[in-house]
């Protein structure tokens, strides 16, 4: 199918989504703080402050096992530091499109997409670690971010998506060939246009749209690569949507993994037998972190 | 005895790198027991000293012994549901569509390492389930070896204690075991596509005659050998299979850096080796 027809679908439907979730105040006061070329992490951390919700689960995330920093970070201002200044948009975009989704489950429910979502980020980062990917941050933030059109599709299309998993049951189908079947358009093109009107940054963008097809990219076919081996590692090791997505690849005819194994020759030595046992050990880290960053507590 | 996590990394890492079995930090405490058994029986005092042994030159025989005591016990009904799942889902259905096409009707499997024949008997009845949709007219020869004859013994006898069948869904055991005296009596239907040999995997001019299988399965076996023997036998694997046939080995196993010819094929909660 055409991209730009099933873009063109795409936006069309989150165009009839009405009360699709906008982005926290404070989250768009920070995106304009950050547009200013001399801001200071004080002032942005000041202004998250505001937002309690926000300060926490920026904490949480920074806190968690996935991301192991040496000792526990306290204060939101470190956190900032830590997780990179740069990156500070992201964090704010993705604990906003946390809050905004967290009651929003749909027929996948909360806690499956977020251990895949955050499984995706957690698995991204060791990949990006292992090829010396300059940016692990922008790996981690957009492997959770990957799917945000897969928890669009679940709560507002709940019906037609039900009726997804089912055929992707019955016959060896791929979720993605399933969506297109049935809506003219994938969760690739609806996130892509949900990143668009929160104004996510272009290579956000680019690895929601691309993160099934990396050869498609353009401006960073390495971030989307990692993305697209990240999700399919996930979707083998119990971080697939709570079993409900049913996955079989050969790696050697992977796009994602031939992409990175072109820049990057030494990835053809990795014991992927034992980086699959290791990402076993890590799921329960995974689940921890989800039911922390969802807890009322 | 608690070992801690460093000590748990350090031995897991060793025996990982030694034979290819990997310990999830899950099994540690399965880990550790079997762990404290060896100790008691060597006389080591810590977990370190038991680590010393083991890279010793008196490491190799240890090795054997702690293998032993962690793959006992691993012989049952439906061990390895995800494997089971992948082969019902995807593998058979896609082998059955390429020799069917072929017209060549018939389905040739073997469990390599076969101990008590559980695994053959798993398939035989997952196969059975198919006779009257995907395998109808379809010649199933299911082929189970061990070096062990006394085990191959059992694996004919086909009777089995609750340990094995307890995994056992409750549809096929009610429809291929008679139960008699806390004992599983194993249907003829399910025995009649299964035969058992005593065989030596390290045994090249009897291994050149296991031809022709579709798929090919051998677990908590080749972590006893070292990396030239395992690479002898997993090449007569390769050699053995159809053109797109599959290996599997046990659920903590790697090949990682033994053959480079089979391809990795991942599926949900494990990965097999497509020729």
């Amino acid at each position: 199918m055409d991209r730009q027809v099933m873009l063109e679908t795409a936006r069309n439907m989150v165009a009839t989504i009405d009360d699709l979730p906008t982005i926290p105040a404070v989250a768009t006061q920070v995106l304009q703080l950050l547009n200013n070329p001399d801001v200071n992490v004080d002032e942005v951390a000041d202004l998250m402050l505001a937002d309690q919700v926000m300060t926490a689960r920026v904490m949480k995330m920074v806190n968690s096992p996935v991301y192991r920093p040496s000792q526990e970070i306290t204060s939101l201002k470190r956190a900032l530091v830590y997780l990179g200044l740069r990156h500070i948009k992201e964090v704010a975009l993705t604990s906003s499109f946390i809050n905004a989704f967290e009651d929003k489950g749909g027929v996948l429910e909360v806690a499956p997409c977020w251990e895949h979502a955050f499984g995706v980020g957690m698995v991204a980062k060791v990949i990006a670690e292992k090829i010396h990917y300059p940016d692990l941050e922008k790996a981690y933030i957009g492997g959770i971010i990957h799917d945000i059109g897969e928890v669009v599709l679940s709560y507002y299309r709940a019906e037609q998506f039900a009726a997804v998993l089912e055929m992707t049951r019955q016959r060896p189908i791929k979720l993605i060939d399933a969506e297109a079947e049935t809506f003219g358009t994938t969760h690739a093109e609806i996130g892509f246009c949900i990143a668009e009107r929160w104004n996510f940054p272009e290579a956000y963008r680019e690895a929601i749209l691309f993160h099934h097809d990396p050869r498609a990219a353009t401006s960073d076919p390495v971030l989307c690569a990692i993305i697209n081996l990240a999700d399919l590692f996930c979707t083998v090791r119990d971080l697939n949507y709570g079993g409900r997505s049913w996955v079989v690849f050969n790696l050697a005819e992977e796009d994602g993994w031939l992409i990175l194994k072109e820049q990057f020759p030494s990835l053809a030595q990795l014991d992927v037998e034992r980086f699959c046992y290791e990402l076993d050990d890590a799921v329960p880290d995974v689940k921890e972190l989800v039911s922390s960053i969802f807890s009322k507590a | 005895m608690a070992i801690s996590d460093k000590d748990f990394e350090l031995l897991r890492d060793f025996i990982y790198n030694l034979c290819g079995m990997y310990f999830h930090s899950t099994k540690k405490y399965f880990l550790e027991s079997r762990l404290t058994k060896r100790m008691e029986a060597t006389g080591t005092k810590t977990a370190m000293d038991y680590y010393s042994l083991l890279k010793s030159p008196r490491g190799g025989e240890e090795l054997r012994f702690l293998l032993d005591e962690v793959t006992t016990n691993e012989t049952y009904f439906f061990r390895c549901v995800p494997q089971l799942n992948a082969i019902e889902t995807k593998f058979l259905p896609e082998i059955v569509e390429a020799k069917g096409k072929m017209g060549f009707r018939k389905l040739r499997i073997w469990s390599a390492a076969s101990s008590s024949g559980e695994e053959a008997y798993t398939l035989s009845m997952m196969l059975l389930e198919k006779r009257s949709t995907l395998l109808k007219d379809w010649i199933i020869e299911i082929v189970g070896t061990d070096i062990n004859e006394t085990v191959v013994a059992q694996a004919k006898e086909g009777v089995y204690n609750a340990y094995s069948v307890r995994n056992v869904p409750d549809l096929y055991k009610k429809k291929y075991f008679k139960e008699e005296n806390g004992k599983f009596i194993l249907s003829p239907e399910v025995k009649k596509f299964v035969t058992f040999n005593k065989l030596n995997l390290y045994d090249d001019t009897k291994m050149v005659f296991m031809k022709s299988f579709d798929f090919i399965f051998c677990a908590n076996v080749l972590i006893y050998f070292d990396l030239a023997a395992k690479s002898k036998v997993v090449q007569h694997f390769y050699n053995n299979l159809q053109p797109y046939g599959y290996f599997f080995v046990g659920q903590s196993e790697s090949l990682h850096g033994v053959n480079d010819k089979f391809k990795t094929i991942h599926f949900p909660g494990g990965f097999g080796y497509k020729k």
